[in-house]
Protein backbone atom coordinates (compact mmCIF):
# COMPACT_ATOMS: atom_id res chain seq x y z
CA UNK A 1 0.00 0.00 0.00
CA UNK A 2 1.14 3.53 -0.59
CA UNK A 3 1.55 5.90 2.00
CA UNK A 4 -1.70 7.69 0.37
CA UNK A 5 -3.78 5.07 0.75
CA UNK A 6 -2.79 4.07 4.37
CA UNK A 7 -3.89 7.43 4.72
CA UNK A 8 -7.36 7.58 3.35
CA UNK A 9 -7.92 4.08 5.38
CA UNK A 10 -6.81 6.06 8.54
CA UNK A 11 -9.59 8.63 7.28
CA UNK A 12 -12.36 6.13 7.28
CA UNK A 13 -11.42 4.60 9.68
CA UNK A 14 -11.56 7.66 12.34
CA UNK A 15 -14.70 8.43 11.01
CA UNK A 16 -16.27 5.26 11.94
CA UNK A 17 -14.90 5.69 15.53
CA UNK A 18 -16.65 9.09 15.44
CA UNK A 19 -20.20 7.42 14.92
CA UNK A 20 -19.18 4.52 17.52
CA UNK A 21 -18.58 7.32 19.97
CA UNK A 22 -20.99 9.19 19.65
CA UNK A 23 -23.11 6.15 19.43
CA UNK A 24 -21.58 5.03 22.54
CA UNK A 25 -22.35 8.65 24.32
CA UNK A 26 -26.47 8.28 23.35
CA UNK A 27 -26.77 5.20 24.41
CA UNK A 28 -25.28 6.34 28.02
CA UNK A 29 -27.97 8.82 28.10
CA UNK A 30 -30.70 7.10 27.31
CA UNK A 31 -29.81 4.68 29.81
CA UNK A 32 -29.37 7.03 32.42
CA UNK A 33 -33.17 7.78 31.99
CA UNK A 34 -34.20 4.14 31.58
CA UNK A 35 -32.56 3.50 34.88
CA UNK A 36 -34.80 6.29 36.29
CA UNK A 37 -38.10 4.94 34.96
CA UNK A 38 -37.33 1.32 36.51
CA UNK A 39 -37.23 3.32 39.63
CA UNK A 40 -40.18 5.75 38.65
CA UNK A 41 -42.28 2.16 38.81
CA UNK A 42 -41.30 0.89 42.10
CA UNK A 43 -43.73 3.71 43.84
CA UNK A 44 -47.05 2.71 41.95
CA UNK A 45 -46.07 -0.52 41.96
CA UNK A 46 -45.65 -0.94 45.76
CA UNK A 47 -49.25 0.90 46.08
CA UNK A 48 -50.95 -1.05 43.89
CA UNK A 49 -49.94 -4.29 46.05
CA UNK A 50 -50.55 -2.14 49.55
CA UNK A 51 -54.07 -1.85 48.03
CA UNK A 52 -54.11 -5.32 47.23
CA UNK A 53 -53.89 -6.42 50.45
CA UNK A 54 -56.10 -3.78 52.08
CA UNK A 55 -59.07 -5.22 49.56
CA UNK A 56 -57.98 -8.87 49.76
CA UNK A 57 -58.25 -8.22 53.82
CA UNK A 58 -61.69 -6.68 52.98
CA UNK A 59 -62.84 -9.34 51.10
CA UNK A 60 -62.19 -12.52 53.67
CA UNK A 61 -58.64 -12.33 53.06
CA UNK A 62 -58.90 -13.88 49.68
CA UNK A 63 -57.85 -12.69 46.23
CA UNK A 64 -60.80 -14.85 45.18
CA UNK A 65 -61.02 -16.95 41.96
CA UNK A 66 -60.56 -14.68 39.00
CA UNK A 67 -59.39 -16.99 35.48
CA UNK A 68 -55.89 -15.68 34.85
CA UNK A 69 -54.58 -17.32 38.55
CA UNK A 70 -56.52 -20.77 37.82
CA UNK A 71 -53.80 -23.05 36.79
CA UNK A 72 -54.91 -25.72 34.12
CA UNK A 73 -54.47 -29.21 34.95
CA UNK A 74 -53.16 -30.10 31.04
CA UNK A 75 -50.78 -27.62 29.21
CA UNK A 76 -51.91 -28.14 25.46
CA UNK A 77 -50.29 -24.54 24.36
CA UNK A 78 -48.00 -22.30 25.26
CA UNK A 79 -47.87 -18.66 25.26
CA UNK A 80 -43.90 -17.53 24.29
CA UNK A 81 -43.37 -13.73 24.58
CA UNK A 82 -40.27 -12.70 23.36
CA UNK A 83 -38.93 -9.18 24.33
CA UNK A 84 -36.16 -7.94 22.19
CA UNK A 85 -35.65 -4.11 20.57
CA UNK A 86 -36.35 -2.75 17.56
CA UNK A 87 -32.85 -1.97 16.04
CA UNK A 88 -29.84 -4.06 16.13
CA UNK A 89 -26.13 -3.32 16.93
CA UNK A 90 -25.71 -4.13 20.81
CA UNK A 91 -23.97 -7.26 20.63
CA UNK A 92 -25.98 -10.46 21.95
CA UNK A 93 -28.92 -7.64 23.42
CA UNK A 94 -31.48 -9.18 20.26
CA UNK A 95 -30.02 -13.23 19.59
CA UNK A 96 -29.65 -14.70 23.17
CA UNK A 97 -33.87 -13.94 23.56
CA UNK A 98 -33.86 -14.82 20.06
CA UNK A 99 -31.84 -18.59 21.09
CA UNK A 100 -33.25 -18.80 24.23
CA UNK A 101 -37.14 -18.53 23.48
CA UNK A 102 -36.46 -21.17 20.49
CA UNK A 103 -35.07 -23.49 22.83
CA UNK A 104 -37.84 -23.50 24.98
CA UNK A 105 -40.47 -23.47 22.18
CA UNK A 106 -38.56 -26.81 20.96
CA UNK A 107 -38.64 -28.72 24.43
CA UNK A 108 -42.38 -27.92 24.56
CA UNK A 109 -42.80 -28.96 20.68
CA UNK A 110 -41.33 -31.78 21.97
CA UNK A 111 -43.46 -32.63 24.86
CA UNK A 112 -46.23 -32.75 22.25
CA UNK A 113 -47.28 -29.00 23.51
CA UNK A 114 -48.60 -26.29 20.62
CA UNK A 115 -46.48 -22.82 20.98
CA UNK A 116 -48.05 -19.76 20.04
CA UNK A 117 -45.42 -16.76 19.98
CA UNK A 118 -45.82 -13.02 21.00
CA UNK A 119 -42.98 -10.71 20.40
CA UNK A 120 -41.90 -7.03 21.23
CA UNK A 121 -38.90 -5.17 19.36
CA UNK A 122 -38.61 -5.17 15.26
CA UNK A 123 -35.61 -7.71 15.28
CA UNK A 124 -37.77 -10.39 17.38
CA UNK A 125 -40.65 -10.17 15.17
CA UNK A 126 -38.62 -9.97 12.21
CA UNK A 127 -36.21 -12.70 13.11
CA UNK A 128 -39.67 -15.08 14.02
CA UNK A 129 -41.30 -14.38 10.40
CA UNK A 130 -37.62 -15.42 9.13
CA UNK A 131 -37.96 -19.04 10.78
CA UNK A 132 -41.52 -19.25 9.91
CA UNK A 133 -42.82 -18.60 13.49
CA UNK A 134 -45.67 -15.85 12.51
CA UNK A 135 -46.11 -14.33 16.16
CA UNK A 136 -49.46 -14.24 16.83
CA UNK A 137 -48.76 -10.60 18.12
CA UNK A 138 -46.40 -8.15 17.69
CA UNK A 139 -45.73 -5.11 19.16
CA UNK A 140 -43.21 -2.30 17.75
CA UNK A 141 -41.94 0.65 17.14
CA UNK A 142 -41.41 1.64 21.62
CA UNK A 143 -38.51 -0.23 22.41
CA UNK A 144 -36.25 2.83 22.75
CA UNK A 145 -39.50 3.98 25.37
CA UNK A 146 -41.77 2.23 26.18
CA UNK A 147 -45.11 3.13 27.75
CA UNK A 148 -47.44 1.60 30.06
CA UNK A 149 -50.17 1.13 27.57
CA UNK A 150 -47.83 -0.76 25.72
CA UNK A 151 -47.56 -3.41 28.61
CA UNK A 152 -51.12 -2.68 28.98
CA UNK A 153 -51.89 -3.61 24.75
CA UNK A 154 -49.62 -6.77 25.28
CA UNK A 155 -50.88 -8.08 28.81
CA UNK A 156 -54.35 -7.97 27.46
CA UNK A 157 -53.64 -9.76 24.97
CA UNK A 158 -52.21 -12.47 26.60
CA UNK A 159 -54.58 -12.53 29.51
CA UNK A 160 -57.46 -13.16 26.82
CA UNK A 161 -55.74 -16.17 24.88
CA UNK A 162 -55.53 -17.28 28.97
CA UNK A 163 -58.52 -16.53 29.89
CA UNK A 164 -60.51 -17.65 26.30
CA UNK A 165 -58.23 -20.92 26.15
CA UNK A 166 -56.14 -20.42 23.31
CA UNK A 167 -52.84 -20.66 25.51
CA UNK A 168 -52.84 -23.22 29.00
CA UNK A 169 -49.80 -21.03 30.28
CA UNK A 170 -47.94 -18.17 28.90
CA UNK A 171 -44.03 -16.92 29.59
CA UNK A 172 -41.57 -14.72 29.15
CA UNK A 173 -38.23 -14.13 28.01
CA UNK A 174 -36.35 -10.79 28.50
CA UNK A 175 -33.28 -9.15 29.35
CA UNK A 176 -32.70 -8.35 32.74
CA UNK A 177 -30.83 -5.49 33.43
CA UNK A 178 -28.46 -6.35 36.24
CA UNK A 179 -25.85 -3.09 35.57
CA UNK A 180 -24.95 -1.36 31.86
CA UNK A 181 -22.43 -4.07 31.79
CA UNK A 182 -24.35 -7.58 32.48
CA UNK A 183 -27.65 -8.50 31.21
CA UNK A 184 -29.04 -11.69 31.86
CA UNK A 185 -31.58 -13.78 30.17
CA UNK A 186 -34.88 -13.89 32.17
CA UNK A 187 -37.32 -16.37 32.15
CA UNK A 188 -40.64 -16.41 33.86
CA UNK A 189 -44.39 -17.56 33.97
CA UNK A 190 -46.71 -14.61 33.46
CA UNK A 191 -50.07 -16.85 33.21
CA UNK A 192 -51.52 -18.41 35.22
CA UNK A 193 -50.69 -16.02 37.77
CA UNK A 194 -49.22 -17.03 41.67
CA UNK A 195 -51.09 -15.98 43.91
CA UNK A 196 -48.43 -15.89 46.43
CA UNK A 197 -47.09 -13.45 44.38
CA UNK A 198 -49.85 -10.94 44.97
CA UNK A 199 -49.75 -11.20 48.39
CA UNK A 200 -45.89 -11.90 49.56
CA UNK A 201 -42.88 -9.90 49.55
CA UNK A 202 -41.72 -8.13 46.29
CA UNK A 203 -40.00 -4.43 45.57
CA UNK A 204 -41.35 -1.02 47.21
CA UNK A 205 -43.25 -2.27 49.84
CA UNK A 206 -40.56 -2.27 52.84
CA UNK A 207 -42.88 0.32 54.03
CA UNK A 208 -46.36 -1.42 53.51
CA UNK A 209 -46.43 -4.19 55.77
CA UNK A 210 -45.93 -1.90 58.90
CA UNK A 211 -48.17 0.84 57.70
CA UNK A 212 -51.00 -1.59 56.77
CA UNK A 213 -51.05 -4.96 59.24
CA UNK A 214 -51.69 -3.50 62.68
CA UNK A 215 -54.93 -1.61 61.61
CA UNK A 216 -57.67 -4.81 61.03
CA UNK A 217 -60.16 -2.86 62.59
CA UNK A 218 -60.19 0.07 60.96
CA UNK A 219 -60.83 -1.74 57.53
CA UNK A 220 -64.67 -1.85 58.71
CA UNK A 221 -64.59 1.92 58.35
CA UNK A 222 -63.55 2.19 54.74
CA UNK A 223 -65.96 2.80 51.96
CA UNK A 224 -65.31 0.62 49.01
CA UNK A 225 -66.54 1.99 45.89
CA UNK A 226 -67.39 -0.74 44.23
CA UNK A 227 -67.16 -3.56 46.78
CA UNK A 228 -63.49 -5.06 47.01
CA UNK A 229 -64.04 -8.45 45.60
CA UNK A 230 -65.17 -6.45 42.36
CA UNK A 231 -61.66 -4.11 42.91
CA UNK A 232 -59.41 -7.40 43.10
CA UNK A 233 -61.14 -8.31 39.69
CA UNK A 234 -59.27 -5.41 38.36
CA UNK A 235 -56.15 -5.16 40.93
CA UNK A 236 -54.83 -8.78 39.90
CA UNK A 237 -55.02 -8.29 35.87
CA UNK A 238 -52.55 -5.20 36.68
CA UNK A 239 -50.42 -7.15 38.16
CA UNK A 240 -49.35 -9.26 34.94
CA UNK A 241 -49.21 -5.33 33.20
CA UNK A 242 -46.93 -3.96 35.59
CA UNK A 243 -44.85 -7.48 35.69
CA UNK A 244 -44.37 -6.73 31.74
CA UNK A 245 -43.90 -3.26 31.83
CA UNK A 246 -41.14 -3.75 34.08
CA UNK A 247 -39.65 -6.33 32.00
CA UNK A 248 -40.07 -3.90 29.07
CA UNK A 249 -38.53 -1.18 31.28
CA UNK A 250 -35.70 -3.58 31.82
CA UNK A 251 -35.13 -5.04 28.35
CA UNK A 252 -34.60 -1.19 27.41
CA UNK A 253 -32.35 -0.46 29.88
CA UNK A 254 -30.40 -3.84 29.31
CA UNK A 255 -30.47 -2.72 25.62
CA UNK A 256 -28.92 0.53 26.18
CA UNK A 257 -26.46 -1.06 28.04
CA UNK A 258 -25.75 -3.41 25.61
CA UNK A 259 -24.96 -1.07 22.67
CA UNK A 260 -23.46 1.08 25.04
CA UNK A 261 -20.77 -1.57 25.57
CA UNK A 262 -20.88 -2.67 22.09
CA UNK A 263 -20.19 0.70 20.69
CA UNK A 264 -17.46 0.84 23.23
CA UNK A 265 -15.42 -2.21 22.16
CA UNK A 266 -15.90 -0.67 18.57
CA UNK A 267 -14.16 2.19 19.18
CA UNK A 268 -11.26 0.58 20.89
CA UNK A 269 -11.25 -1.70 18.09
CA UNK A 270 -10.79 1.31 15.70
CA UNK A 271 -8.41 2.87 17.94
CA UNK A 272 -6.12 -0.24 17.53
CA UNK A 273 -6.63 -0.62 13.68
CA UNK A 274 -5.74 3.09 13.33
CA UNK A 275 -2.19 2.41 15.67
CA UNK A 276 -1.46 -0.66 13.14
CA UNK A 277 -2.41 1.95 9.99
CA UNK A 278 -0.33 4.70 11.49
CA UNK A 279 2.88 2.19 11.88
CA UNK A 280 2.14 1.10 8.53
CA UNK A 281 1.97 4.77 7.05
CA UNK A 282 5.65 5.73 8.98
CA UNK A 283 6.65 2.49 7.66
CA UNK A 284 6.00 3.53 3.97
CA UNK A 285 7.02 6.49 4.61
CA UNK A 286 10.96 5.65 5.67
CA UNK A 287 10.58 3.17 2.79
CA UNK A 288 9.88 6.04 0.31
CA UNK A 289 12.66 7.93 1.95
CA UNK A 290 15.27 5.90 2.26
CA UNK A 291 15.24 5.20 -1.79
CA UNK A 292 15.61 8.80 -2.33
CA UNK A 293 18.82 8.90 -0.22
CA UNK A 294 20.08 5.83 -2.07
CA UNK A 295 18.83 7.42 -4.99
CA UNK A 296 20.52 10.82 -4.09
CA UNK A 297 23.78 9.26 -3.29
CA UNK A 298 23.80 7.00 -6.45
CA UNK A 299 23.58 10.28 -8.31
CA UNK A 300 26.08 12.17 -6.38
CA UNK A 301 28.79 9.03 -7.00
CA UNK A 302 28.03 8.69 -10.46
CA UNK A 303 28.62 12.33 -10.97
CA UNK A 304 32.79 12.11 -8.97
CA UNK B 1 -61.33 29.00 52.80
CA UNK B 2 -61.39 25.46 52.35
CA UNK B 3 -59.01 23.32 54.38
CA UNK B 4 -56.17 21.62 52.19
CA UNK B 5 -55.28 18.19 51.72
CA UNK B 6 -52.63 16.52 50.78
CA UNK B 7 -53.04 15.14 46.89
CA UNK B 8 -50.83 12.72 44.87
CA UNK B 9 -51.08 11.43 41.55
CA UNK B 10 -49.15 8.33 41.03
CA UNK B 11 -48.76 6.63 37.27
CA UNK B 12 -46.04 3.76 36.15
CA UNK B 13 -44.52 6.44 34.83
CA UNK B 14 -43.66 8.38 38.09
CA UNK B 15 -45.39 11.03 40.06
CA UNK B 16 -47.14 13.60 38.16
CA UNK B 17 -49.24 15.57 41.19
CA UNK B 18 -48.24 15.83 44.76
CA UNK B 19 -49.47 18.95 46.28
CA UNK B 20 -51.97 20.13 48.65
CA UNK B 21 -55.73 20.84 46.97
CA UNK B 22 -59.42 21.94 48.49
CA UNK B 23 -61.17 19.51 46.33
CA UNK B 24 -60.62 16.21 44.04
CA UNK B 25 -63.74 15.81 41.60
CA UNK B 26 -63.23 12.33 39.73
CA UNK B 27 -65.14 9.14 39.02
CA UNK B 28 -65.05 5.82 40.21
CA UNK B 29 -66.81 2.60 38.84
CA UNK B 30 -69.83 3.53 41.47
CA UNK B 31 -70.06 7.50 39.84
CA UNK B 32 -68.86 10.90 40.23
CA UNK B 33 -67.48 11.66 43.12
CA UNK B 34 -66.21 14.96 44.92
CA UNK B 35 -63.54 14.69 47.99
CA UNK B 36 -62.70 17.19 50.20
CA UNK B 37 -60.69 17.47 53.41
CA UNK B 38 -62.21 15.11 56.21
CA UNK B 39 -63.29 12.39 53.69
CA UNK B 40 -63.79 8.84 55.15
CA UNK B 41 -61.39 6.62 54.11
CA UNK B 42 -62.36 5.45 50.97
CA UNK B 43 -60.78 3.09 48.52
CA UNK B 44 -62.15 2.95 44.90
CA UNK B 45 -61.71 1.73 41.62
CA UNK B 46 -61.88 4.75 39.24
CA UNK B 47 -63.11 5.35 35.28
CA UNK B 48 -61.77 7.09 32.64
CA UNK B 49 -63.11 10.75 33.07
CA UNK B 50 -62.08 14.40 33.36
CA UNK B 51 -59.58 14.49 36.76
CA UNK B 52 -59.98 17.72 38.17
CA UNK B 53 -57.63 19.11 41.25
CA UNK B 54 -58.99 22.28 42.77
CA UNK B 55 -56.15 24.20 44.04
CA UNK B 56 -58.44 27.17 44.79
CA UNK B 57 -61.44 28.14 43.11
CA UNK B 58 -59.87 29.32 40.34
CA UNK B 59 -56.62 27.36 39.70
CA UNK B 60 -57.44 24.15 38.94
CA UNK B 61 -55.39 21.56 37.51
CA UNK B 62 -57.05 19.58 34.37
CA UNK B 63 -56.02 15.70 33.88
CA UNK B 64 -57.30 12.97 31.48
CA UNK B 65 -57.59 9.95 33.57
CA UNK B 66 -57.75 6.35 32.52
CA UNK B 67 -58.22 3.42 34.81
CA UNK B 68 -56.89 3.28 38.33
CA UNK B 69 -57.58 3.41 41.79
CA UNK B 70 -57.98 6.13 44.69
CA UNK B 71 -57.22 6.04 48.15
CA UNK B 72 -58.85 8.23 50.70
CA UNK B 73 -56.95 8.27 54.13
CA UNK B 74 -55.72 10.08 56.96
CA UNK B 75 -52.59 10.63 55.35
CA UNK B 76 -54.41 12.20 52.14
CA UNK B 77 -55.63 10.98 48.75
CA UNK B 78 -53.36 8.98 46.67
CA UNK B 79 -54.82 8.35 43.24
CA UNK B 80 -53.14 5.76 41.50
CA UNK B 81 -53.75 6.10 37.56
CA UNK B 82 -52.70 3.75 34.74
CA UNK B 83 -52.23 6.78 32.39
CA UNK B 84 -52.89 10.09 32.98
CA UNK B 85 -52.84 12.80 30.27
CA UNK B 86 -52.74 16.86 30.01
CA UNK B 87 -55.66 18.08 27.58
CA UNK B 88 -53.00 19.51 24.88
CA UNK B 89 -51.38 16.02 25.00
CA UNK B 90 -54.24 14.72 23.44
CA UNK B 91 -54.77 13.12 19.70
CA UNK B 92 -57.82 13.28 18.79
CA UNK B 93 -57.40 11.49 15.41
CA UNK B 94 -55.80 9.01 17.42
CA UNK B 95 -58.19 8.45 19.69
CA UNK B 96 -61.24 8.68 17.57
CA UNK B 97 -59.50 5.66 15.53
CA UNK B 98 -59.28 3.72 19.01
CA UNK B 99 -62.94 4.21 19.09
CA UNK B 100 -63.50 2.83 15.55
CA UNK B 101 -60.70 0.12 15.93
CA UNK B 102 -62.82 -0.91 19.41
CA UNK B 103 -65.89 -0.99 17.59
CA UNK B 104 -64.46 -3.47 14.84
CA UNK B 105 -63.24 -5.46 18.08
CA UNK B 106 -66.62 -5.46 19.50
CA UNK B 107 -68.22 -6.36 16.10
CA UNK B 108 -65.58 -9.19 16.05
CA UNK B 109 -65.38 -10.84 19.34
CA UNK B 110 -67.63 -13.50 20.70
CA UNK B 111 -70.50 -12.39 23.11
CA UNK B 112 -68.82 -13.06 26.48
CA UNK B 113 -65.40 -13.32 25.67
CA UNK B 114 -62.68 -11.78 27.72
CA UNK B 115 -61.69 -9.86 23.79
CA UNK B 116 -65.28 -8.15 23.77
CA UNK B 117 -65.17 -7.05 27.51
CA UNK B 118 -61.11 -5.70 26.66
CA UNK B 119 -62.47 -3.60 23.43
CA UNK B 120 -65.51 -2.18 25.85
CA UNK B 121 -63.26 -0.74 27.99
CA UNK B 122 -60.85 0.13 25.29
CA UNK B 123 -63.83 2.36 23.84
CA UNK B 124 -64.95 3.38 27.12
CA UNK B 125 -61.63 4.87 27.72
CA UNK B 126 -61.09 6.44 24.02
CA UNK B 127 -64.61 8.14 24.49
CA UNK B 128 -63.71 9.65 27.98
CA UNK B 129 -60.48 11.02 26.53
CA UNK B 130 -62.07 12.62 23.43
CA UNK B 131 -64.44 14.16 26.48
CA UNK B 132 -61.89 15.64 27.77
CA UNK B 133 -60.32 16.87 24.83
CA UNK B 134 -64.04 18.75 24.13
CA UNK B 135 -64.65 16.65 20.88
CA UNK B 136 -66.61 13.94 22.93
CA UNK B 137 -70.21 15.12 20.73
CA UNK B 138 -68.24 14.30 17.50
CA UNK B 139 -67.29 10.62 19.09
CA UNK B 140 -70.46 9.60 19.43
CA UNK B 141 -71.32 9.68 15.60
Amino acid sequence: MSQKDVQNRIASVKNIQKITRAMEMVAAARLRRAEQRISSLRPYAGAIRRMTRQAAAAAGGEVGSQPILAERDEVKAVGILLVTGDRGLAGAFNSQILRAGIRAAAEHEAAGRKVVFFASGRRGVSSLRFRGREPQGDYTGFSDRPAYANAREIAEDLMTAYVDRDVDKVEIFYNGYVSALSQVVRNETLLPLQQATLLEGGEGDEDGNSQDQPDHGHHALVEYEPDPADILQRLVPDYVEISIYRALLESTASEHGARMTAMRNASENAGEVIEDLTLEMNRARQAEITSEIVEVVAGAESLV
Amino acid sequence: MATKFRVEVLTPEGELFNDEVEMVSTRTEVGSIGIRANHTPLLGMLTPTELRLYKSDSDIVTLAQGEGYVQVSADGVLLLVEEAHQKGDLDVADLREKVRRADDAIAEAESGSEAERRARRDKRRAEAFLGVAGEGDAAAH
